[in-house]
């Protein structure tokens, strides 16, 4: 498969973000900050009115993107910038550009958008795509 | 409003160590479980989803997320928040195999930001290792820690 400079990567999908998930990765990273679990607590902290979706569940998003776009590739080197919050519910798009293509390496710029146009996460990614086994 | 110049110092938390004690084993069905949560299948050949990075060295690093806080002098209900996270890989994460933590704190710099006022901006670095201490990822992330009792 070749990639170019330019290219866009297919786009990940998820059609609303669920609340459900939120208590499983509570588990995951043990960590039991209720703004993710309670929406009353986000209202009190002036948050919003929805639970908010833990940071790295929405960088597993991306990674889904770039697995998908590359296949038979790994992530090699990955930064991501939180830019906003993720609320139950919403519609997020992880997409992609390819800004370098060498020595079996693919260089992107990576993004997680909500509900189309809010930008939650700007970042960066290497893949290899040629892996030696 | 304080300025920059005149802000109380940070408290000095760079070389705290991070070194874990836990070792921290990916398992088959926490894998399917946190795939299954992001919307896809795990990996047929052993690997775990990358996501682990974060999710094992934040497990198994030596403190808690509050007992971070703590040492920055920070009370965690006050709501850190993730600024940035960075990865690099040197192999993939697998299923089934245990892993360390060693890392420390970076740095700890008070600023002020238009948003969210007087705040502190943690750095620290996390490298996860194998049986054989070889590194597996290392990766820094950024926390933002609001100070709202100095703005």
């Amino acid at each position: 498969m070749s990639y170019a400079v330019g290219q866009e990567l297919p786009a990940f999908i998820i059609e609303s973000v669920s609340a459900e998930a939120m208590k499983k990765w509570a588990v995951f990273l043990r960590d039991p900050n209720p703004i993710h679990l309670d929406v009353e607590v986000v209202k009190a902290k002036g948050l919003g009115s929805r639970v908010i979706n833990q940071g790295p569940a929405n960088v597993a998003y991306v990674m889904n993107m770039l697995l998908a776009a590359f296949p038979g590739g790994r992530i090699e080197a990955m930064e991501s910038k939180f830019v906003d919050n993720v609320y139950a519910g919403d519609q997020l798009q992880a997409g992609g550009i390819v800004t370098g293509v060498a020595d079996g390496r693919v260089n992107c710029d990576v993004w997680l958008r909500a509900d189309g146009q809010r930008l939650v996460i700007s970042g960066t990614a290497a893949i290899l795509t040629q892996l030696v086994l | 409003m304080i300025e920059n110049s005149k802000l109380p110092p940070a408290p000095d938390v760079a070389g705290i160590s991070l070194d874990g004690t836990e070792i921290y084993v990916i398992s088959v069905e926490e894998n399917a479980e946190l795939c299954a949560s992001t919307g896809v299948a795990p990996a047929a050949d052993g690997c775990a989803h990358p996501i682990y990075y974060y999710i094992a060295t934040q497990v198994a690093m030596g403190k808690t997320v509050a007992g971070v806080c703590n040492v920055c002098k920070f009370d965690v209900d006050d709501g850190p928040m993730m600024g940035s996270s960075g990865v690099v890989f040197q192999k993939p994460l697998m299923v089934g195999v245990p892993y360390r933590v060693k890392g420390k704190i970076l740095g700890l710099v008070r600023k002020r930001s238009r948003k969210l006022g007087v705040m502190d901006v943690l750095t620290y670095r996390l490298s996860l290792r194998d049986e054989t201490d070889a590194e597996v990822l290392q990766t820094e992330n950024v926390w933002v820690l609001p100070r709202r009792e100095l703005a």
